[in-house]
This record gives structure tokens, sequence and C-alpha cells, in this order.
């Protein structure tokens, strides 16, 4: 890695200076004559069918341009999932009823604002009032209130099964007789959000017919393979702009309605129209993240080794099926990835009720899920009498093992991650020592807690491939066109990083097209982690095929065999005679003047394990998913004040094992964010509702950890892979998985702060307080039963 | 965005803009910093058709009189006030909750008076009820209440969440109120209704024009705490104000005022635990007791989330960690 110039460097972003500047150009602010500005009615209740809608008023109103209601729709449904055991379940516009607070029923487009607002007011819907259920529990015993039909292949007497995994290997009931110790446990979780700052907006512009769009997305080919669906359009007939994007964790991957209409409205007036959410709309109408309701039943010898698990998992998946059915499928990787589970039975529910529908976020389950398990296992290991770091190595994963769906660990660093993590912690020095020793006057108690986890990227869905072209321009600068999309992870950044250092040129002679779906080579977009790795190797090997391209040129005009030929600096020199070179814009000319016109073009593509079917059984589990399993483990130091029950995260450490690092710089970016959405979600954030409806729909009053929340951060990578140049390399997660062992730390240091076992979050003053009320009555009932 | 028409003017005189308000026929409002109305405007809870803004009328700076009490401009911001060497000499409980309120830049805008004067808050409220809670509420001029449904008709339990109300009430602050019959002052606790729907006592065309600190007595002391989840940028969970003067043996309590903010619908003042408190020698363990005794005294509405009975645990025990601050304060003097 010695010789590497750019990759493992902390380069520049290369949309930094725009961002800072404030040059950089996001929806909001893509202007075009004649605009017309766009409202979405959506549904005061939480379950209704709609008997009658009469836009005739809204229409009739002075600068009302369009009204649309699903009649004004082909009727194709989309969903985040269309698969065949999961067919789509979304309307664009809601057909005969509506399933949650703030679904979509119609839209306008008008002249100004305040006319789409009155258009909206003019519009009449008669319901008729459902009954609803917003328990997921409540929601899955049959006679509930019907969301949707269950799923004709779950079979069990359950109502609203939007989905189910279902996969078990051994003999769990078995290792659980074996087991010296077996506990049964169950943990929630709050409703959160993603907190993206950019709210959700989408420019249209139906023009020559062709649909132009620009909107705030994880990725744009997605949003054209939907809206092209549900549109009735050709591909080719659909084009989604490249814009920065000011946040997405999760939130903005596949269709949302208020697309769909600036489409659609843009197609029936001719002009552009904008819609743009309120972020009362997002907080109360739009997807946020799943609520896992998770219950864990673990056997294990003396020793701490897990013989047998049991876990069950039910998802309050909201109105549609959303992403539901894939968190409740992740999260059996989550549970056997990190460590070795010789008897598992698994099952999850996606449940519909009427909140409204969900959306990955950021890590999408794995917090949840090892929250639960790496909570139950420091309770196994205290009641064994074993320290949290032996009973974790004792389980942990090493490199080349194979996974119960076949798929292999690799150079998994998890071993390592966890015996460094401690050293640099130093935890098992501070490990109970908050409560032996605490300060006498001080009412505030230090805890220490760890979790480890694991994270896969590039995994096997479609589209998840990327194709590359890195065009090399008569200057010697080049152009590179991806798909990809730089949502501030640093796409952009890494992927010219990857260029220069193939090429042998500067980062400032390197020009990016990212993201626009005409011009564009597919990508799956910033979702589903493995940008690096997935679009990375493209990328690594379209400048691959121009460098041979470029060498086979130089190598002719040199006289020079390609072997003895090497690059630096935009040049082609003779590695035995360093004087002869020729610069790229010469080899340009060449390849130009002697290869009939050849501009050299050099093109890359790249899946993961380029043999595999794609996709495995969001059923059963089955089939291969990835080659690239991230591990880490991180550990959370803890104060809490007994008095008041109020804890904050001091620091945070975090080992990973991310293959190596191209760019250390945006990896520290993405730890320290990881950080922070975990003490977020630790200690503030919820979204409040009741029956439905969202009782904190603002910042003001969703509370997301300020600048002076943050903690302390320290990491560090256990690097397992290299980079070499024109080879294939392995990089790994690191940008979702880091949130886990933080909340799971945390849960663990404030037991070892206080003794108080947290089992939902977030971990409020009110339940540690509660906490600490129970532990003192079961001391006063010990001493009064002495 | 504000979804309606509204006509703004600037009168650079105070007794203007009184007289306009009582001039115009339809509602209309005064707007100070606007941190408070803009918001309300903007999800539909105030629907002014004229706003009648007070930011050129000239603001008078802060003086010290004879008679030693501070006397402050109501249009003066809470970033001047919490930076004000003065305020801060003269009376410290102001400048540190002035400097609770939201962050910097809200500050930079928002006055004493708009504080003073602020709208009541609850999570029904305020939020824009484009598709969710439409039908009005008793605040909204409706006839429900989303959170407490079984509340009566007329009822309210919104709560008053200004953060420098219960300061300027154990500081026995006066204010001044400007009307069409001049200028009226009253003890600040005079301001408040402690009603939901209406919680200060001004009637339309009326202006908070000043607020007067008395001076610093002897072996006195203050305390204030807002709770908070985050540490700033948001309302309290609940705010805590006192003083208290000591005798000359600097143990005995010779005078005590607690206030408790947002968790009702006006600041409340605890009479009964200021009353023991009061000959009381404040040892660690009486302080303890007091504020038991407090938490059992306030009867908060669970708001924004906060239990009743986690806001009187979080009351008790920051209470009296503001009680023993002062306490040292005190002794201090």
């Amino acid at each position: 890695m010695t010789d590497l110039k750019f990759i493992g460097q902390n380069m520049r972003r290369k949309d930094g200076p725009d961002k800072v500047s404030g040059k950089a150009v996001y929806t909001q602010d893509v202007k075009l004559p004649g605009m017309l500005i766009g409202r979405v009615l959506r549904s005061p209740h939480p379950h209704a069918r709609i008997l009658r809608i009469d836009t005739s008023k809204a229409k009739a109103l002075p600068g009302v341009k369009a009204v649309i209601t699903h009649e004004d729709t082909i009727g194709v449904r989309h969903g985040f999932v269309e698969t065949p055991r999961y067919p789509a379940d979304q309307d664009v516009l809601a057909k005969d009823k509506v399933a949650h607070v703030g679904e979509e029923i119609a839209a306008v487009a008008a002249v100004d604002e305040i006319t789409a607002q009155k258009a909206l007011e003019l519009i009449e819907v008669e319901y008729e009032i459902l009954p609803a259920v917003f328990d997921a529990e409540e929601a899955m015993r049959p006679g509930a209130p019907a969301v949707r039909a269950s799923h004709p292949k779950v079979l069990e007497n359950l109502a609203n099964i939007a989905g189910k995994t279902e996969t078990e290997w051994g003999d769990v009931e078995a290792g659980f007789a074996q087991a010296d110790y077996v506990r049964e446990d169950r943990f929630e979780n709050q409703l959160r959000t993603h907190g993206y700052l950019e709210p959700q907006v989408t420019l249209a512009h139906w023009e020559s017919d062709k649909l132009n769009v620009w909107t705030s997305s994880m990725g744009t080919f997605i949003k054209r393979a939907k809206l092209s669906r549900t549109l009735g359009l050709p591909y080719s007939q659909v084009r989604i702009h490249k814009t920065y994007v000011g946040g997405t964790f999760g939130g903005k991957i596949d269709l949302y309605s208020h697309e769909y209409c600036a489409a659609r409205l843009s197609m029936l007036t001719g002009r552009p129209v904008r819609i743009t959410a309120s972020r009362e709309e997002i907080f109360s109408a739009y997807r946020h993240s799943q609520t896992l309701t998770i219950e864990l039943k673990t056997g294990v010898k003396k020793d701490g080794t897990i013989l047998a698990q049991r876990v069950r998992i039910i998802n309050n998946a909201g109105a549609h099926r959303g992403s539901g059915v894939v968190v409740i499928f992740l999260a059996w990787g989550f549970i056997m990835g990190p460590y070795r589970i010789p008897n598992l039975k698994y099952e999850g529910y996606a449940v519909y009720t009427n909140h409204t529908t969900r959306a990955p976020q950021r890590g999408h389950g794995a917090p949840k899920v090892r929250f639960a398990i790496e909570s139950q296992l420091d309770m196994i290991a205290e009641h064994l009498g074993i320290d949290p770091v032996t009973i974790r190595l004792r389980n942990a994963r090493g490199p080349w093992e194979e996974l119960p769906n076949k798929d292999n660990t690799h150079e998994a660093g998890l071993i390592d991650c966890i015996k460094e993590v401690a050293a640099k912690s130093d935890y098992l020095n501070k490990w109970r020592q908050g409560r032996k020793q605490p300060e006498p006057s001080s009412t505030i108690r230090r805890g220490i807690g760890m979790g480890v986890t694991t994270y896969m990227s590039g995994t096997l869905i479609y589209p998840n491939g990327s194709g590359v072209i890195v065009k090399l321009n008569d200057d010697g600068s080049v152009i590179v066109l991806t798909g990809a999309l730089d949502v501030g992870q640093g796409a952009e950044t890494v992927i010219t990083q990857i260029v220069a250092e193939e090429l042998s040129i500067g980062m400032n002679d390197i020009k990016l097209i990212a993201s626009d779906t005409d011009t564009t080579p597919q990508d799956i977009g910033a979702w589903i982690s493995g940008m690096t790795y997935v679009t990375g190797n493209a990328t690594r090997q379209a400048a691959t095929n121009a460098r041979e391209k470029i060498l086979k040129v130089a190598s002719e005009e040199m006289d020079v065999p390609v072997e003895y030929l090497g690059v630096e600096n935009k040049s082609v020199y003779n590695v035995l005679d360093p004087q002869q070179r020729m610069t790229y814009a010469q080899v340009f000319s060449a390849s130009v003047a002697k290869h009939r016109g050849d501009t050299i073009v050099g093109e890359g593509f790249w899946r993961t394990m380029r043999d595999e079917p794609t996709h495995p059984s969001l059923a059963t589990t089955k089939g291969r998913w990835t080659e690239n399993y991230a591990f880490s483990a991180q550990v959370a130091e803890v104060e809490v004040d007994i008095e008041t029950g109020e804890a904050k995260l001091i620091r945070a450490y975090t080992l990973h094992d991310c293959g190596f690092p191209v760019n250390p710089g945006l990896i520290k970016g993405q730890v320290d964010g990881q950080v922070s959405m975990a003490l977020g979600q630790a200690f503030m954030e919820e979204v409040m509702t009741k029956n439905g409806y969202t009782l904190n729909p603002s910042w003001l009053d969703y509370r997301m950890p300020l600048i002076h929340n943050m903690a302390a951060s320290e990491d560090a990578e256990v690097i397992t892979e290299q980079y070499r140049i024109g080879k294939p390399y392995r990089t790994k997660e690191v940008g979702e998985g880091l949130v886990s062992g933080v909340l799971a730390g945390i849960a663990n240091a404030i037991y070892d702060a206080t003794g108080v076992r947290m089992t939902s979050a977030p971990f409020t003053p009110e339940k540690i307080l509660a906490g600490l009320r129970k532990l003192e009555r079961e001391k006063a009932k010990e001493l009064v039963s002495q | 965005m504000i979804l309606f028409e509204f006509e703004h003017e600037n009168p650079v005189l105070a007794e203007d803009a009184v007289a306009r308000l009582h001039e115009i026929e339809a509602e209309a409002r005064f707007m100070a910093g606007g941190t408070d109305l803009i918001p309300n405007m903007r999800i539909g809870i105030a629907k002014p058709a004229h706003v009648i803004s007070l930011t050129r009328i000239p603001r008078e700076p802060m003086t010290v009189g004879a008679d030693g009490w501070l006397k402050i401009d109501a249009l003066t911001t809470l970033s001047e006030i919490e930076h004000s060497a003065l305020v801060t000499e003269a009376a410290p409980i102001l400048a540190a909750s002035a400097h609770t309120v939201a962050g910097n830049q809200i500050r930079q805008r928002a006055t004493l008076g708009g504080n003073l004067c602020q709208e009541t808050r609850c999570l029904y409220l305020n939020q824009q009820h484009d598709f969710q809670f439409v039908e009005p509420c008793y605040k909204r001029g409706g006839d429900c209440c989303y959170p407490f449904p079984r509340n009566k008709k007329e009822v309210c339990w919104s709560v008053y969440m200004s953060d420098i109300a219960p300061a300027l009430m154990v500081w026995d602050a006066d204010v001044t109120v400007l009307g069409s019959g001049g200028e009226v002052r009253m003890p600040v606790e005079a301001l408040f209704t402690g009603d939901g729907l209406r919680p200060t006592t001004l009637n339309p065309g009326e202006m908070l024009r000043y607020v007067h600190m008395p001076p610093v007595k002897s072996h006195m002391g203050w305390g204030y705490h807002k709770s908070t989840v985050r540490g700033g940028l948001e309302f309290g969970i609940a705010v805590m104000a006192l003083t208290l003067r000591l005798e000359d043996d600097l143990e005995t309590c010779a005078e005590a005022k607690i206030a408790i903010g947002a968790v009702n619908e006006g600041p409340v003042k605890l009479v009964d635990t200021m009353s023991a408190m009061i000959g009381k020698k404040l040892t660690k363990a009486a302080l303890a007791e007091l504020a038991d005794m407090a938490s059992r005294e306030i009867n908060p509405l669970p708001h924004h989330g906060f239990s009743k009975p986690y806001l009187r645990d979080n009351i008790r025990v920051h209470l009296r960690r503001a009680m023993q601050i002062a306490l040292a304060r005190a002794q201090e003097s």
C-alpha cells in the first residue's frame, strides 16, 4: 500500500467546495419558467373507505391548473419489494380506501402555494370510517380489523400478515436441552425517523414527450423504474437528473407518491410542477424506520458458548409492505452474522397496521437486533460469572468460516476488533468500577458496555450492479460516467480517487458525471451498502480498461513493450529509460490517428459473486447473499445521574473491519455520524403517535442530538484486505452497521453504571428511574427477609 | 410558509402602535421579535389580518433608578439581556433564564416582552393542521380537546413555557403595561391568568412596555434550572426558579420565593413550600424535605410526552439542587 498516491489518503471531498460555498444545487434550487406548485391531499383518518371524491370545486378555482385522483392514474401499483411472493401493494393515489393518516388521495397543481392550499380545501371526500389497529400484536390476532388480506402463504391463523421469514438449522430444542443456562427476554424499540434535513422535494417537467425529473433521492435509476412503470412510460422517456442531496439515511429509496403526482401533474399541464413536502407531512405521513419487537431465547454452556437460539421478531410494518418484509429477512442475517449459533430457529413477521408505511433506516434493523442480542449476552455472562469480553470472544466468528447460507466470512476481523476495542477502551479495568467504587459525594455513575455487529455489503439483489465509463479527453484529462449517487457519503470522492490511482492523474483533472439516468450507466444507488465495493470495482475496471488502451497505443508509438511502461502524472514512460515518455494528450491523438478514431473509452462493470443467481429467498433465507461481511466491535462509556435518571454518552470506541480504508477521513465521518445517530436513538429520538396520528411532527418536539450532545468518538480499522492497482478488491461496509454496537453498548453501559437493564429504547430518565426504584425495593425486601 | 394574507405596519412610537391596534377593527397583533407569532401564523394558530410590528420603536437603554430598580424596555432582545453586565450584576437570574431560551439566533430576535407574552403550547396545537387534528380544539376556537378528551368545554390544558416568567416572579419583578389609557405598573404575577386559553391578562391593544427588577437584598441567593432533554434549543420539561434571603446567622431562611414554569397553564408559585421554608434552618436534610414538599405541592400537567410522576421526580431533584445553589449564593453574598 505504500506506493499508493490517492487510495488510502484523506483526499478532499469533490463536493466539499460546492457545499461549503453554497454553490451546490439541490432539488429545491432548480427553478424552471412557468413552474407550478403542487400539493397533496392526505387522509385525515387512519382507516377509512373512500365513498366519493369530488374535485369539481377545486378544478374551478382560478389559478388551479390540474387536479388528480386515482382516476387519473393507470392503476399500476408499486412497492419497495415487487416479487411474485410479495407483489406491489401501494397505489400512487388511494383507490378505494386509506389505511394510514396522511395517505395520499389527490393532488393539485396551481400557480402558487396559497392557491394550491385553497384547492385542497375545496376537494370533497366522503369517508366511511373503518375500525383501525395500531399495535402489531393486536393486529395479528384473528378477528383484528383487516388492514389488508393476510399473506396467502402464511398458513397460521393470524391476521394482517404482510410477510414472514422463517428459517432454522440444527435442532434448537436439543440445543436448549443440552444447555447449562437458558434465558428468554423481550426487547422493544421506539419509532424513529431518518432526520434528513433536506425535505422530500420533486420537480417534474413534461416537455417534448419527455419527462424530466429532479428529486431528492438515494438513487436515480430506481426512481426512473418506478416512475416509468406507474406512469406507463418507457424508461427512455423518463430522465432523472442529478441534484445534490441533503441527507437520506434510508428514507428516500423507492417511489413516493409526491414524485408520481409532480410527474403526472406536469404531464397534464405541460408545465413544470414542484412539490415540496412540509416537515409536518414528512413526520406524519411519510415513512419512518421499523419498530421491532424481539423475543429472544438463548441457551449456553457454562463457559458461555452459545448452543441454541430461538428468535421471534414482530415488525409493525404499517399500512403497506414497504421494506417491512425486507427487515425481517435482514434481521436473520444480523442474528447469525457475528456469533456461531449451532442451532437456530428464526421467525420474523411483518404485520400490517394503520400506521404510516415504513422504510429502511441506516442499519435496517441491525441496531434493534444487536441491542437485543448484545444485551442478553451480557445478562448471560453476568449469570455465568464471565466478563463481557470473554463471552464475546468465545462465540465470535473467525476468518474463513462458512455461514449457514453458504456465504463465507473471508478475512473476518471480528476477533481482532473485540480484542482491540477492549484494549483501547481499557474495558476490563473500567468494567463494574462505576458501581463498585462510586465517588461518595457524586450522584454520577460511570459505566462501560460493548456491542458487536456484522453488516453486509454489495449484496445480491437486483439491480445491485454497476457500470462505469472512463473517457479520456484530448488534453489528457478524464470524464467519468457513473450512476452512483453522492448523498453525502463521499461516492464521488472515492470514485475519483480510484480513477486517479489507476490512471495516475490528479483529482482535479477528473470530472464526474453522476447519476443522470440518460447519460450514465446504471447503478443501484446509495443504499444497501457497498458502493465502494460494487461501483468502486466497476470504476477500477473502467480505469484499467482505459489504461490498457493508453498503454497499447503508447507501446506502439514508443516501440516499448507494455510491460516496460509505467504511468505517472498524465504520462506514459519507459521504466528502463524514464526520459522516454508520452503525455496522455499525445497518446490520445495517436489513438485517434492510428486506431480509426478510438477516443479511448474504458468500460467497467461489477456485481458481487458473479456466478450466483440473484436474490436469496426473503421467505426462507436460502441462497447466497454476499461475500463481504464487515465486522465491528464498539464500546460505549456513559454517565448516569442516579437521582435524575439522566444519562449521556461520554465516549465511543469503534473498531471495524472495513477491508481497507479508501478514504480514512470519509470513514471517520461515517463512524462519527453513526455514533451520533446511536446516541439519538438511545436517549432522545422518538416519533410519538396516538391512534396513528403523529404528536411531534417538528424538529422542536422530535429531538435529534445537537452539537453539544456529541460524544467523543475514537475509531480504528482492522485492515484485512489490500488494494493493488489493477486487481479486484474487497472493501467492506462502513456506512450503516456502526449504529448497532454503540446502541447496544450504551444499554450495557447503563446497566454497568446502575444495575438497571434497558429492554426498550429510548433509554429515558423515566425508565432509568423506574429501574433504580425497582432495585431499591428489591434491596429493601432482601434486607427484610434477612 | 404563511398561507394567508395580512397587512403589516411599522409604527415608530409605542403610543401609535397601541392607538393603531385600537383603530383597526379586524384582528390585529403586535409583533416584536416574531419568534412566537410567526411560527403560530405558519401553523394557523394565529391568523391576524393586521400585524403591527414593534421593531422600529426605538429601544430605551436599561437604567437603574434612584430606588435601585432596574428598568428594562420590554423590546430588549434576550441576547442583549443575557450579555448585559448590568443585568448580570443587578438581576442575575434574569440573565441566566434569558440564556436558556432557544438558541442564539432566536435570542438575537426574541424580546423580553415577547417571551412573557408567548402563547401556551401543546403537542396537538403546535403543528400544521392540514390533515391531522384538523377539527379545531378549544384553544383554536373549536369544540374538543385532543390530549384530554374529557376536558370540559373552555378548558385548555396547554402549558405556558416562558423560561423567564418564573425567574421574574421569584425576583418580585414589576411590569408596566401601556394601554390606551396610559401606563399601568403592576407585579409581574398579575400578568398571568393561569388559563390555557388566554395565558396573559393583557387586553387587545395593551402592550407590555417595561420590566422592572428590584435591587438585590443582602444575604439573598437565587437558583434557576431549566430541565431539557438535550440541554438546549428546546422548551423546558420543567423550569424551576427560586430566591431566598437568610437571617444574619446565614442558616435560617428569612424569605423565600419558588416558582415553577412549563408544567401548567401559567407559572406557579409554590406558596406552601415557600412558607414552610421561612424560619427553617436550611440544612441539607431540610432542603431535601422542602423539595419533596414542593414536588407534592406542584400539580404538573403531563405535557410533551412527560408523565405527571416523572415531572414531579424531575422537579424534586432539580429544585433541591437549585435550592442548594441559592443557599450557597446567599451565604456568600
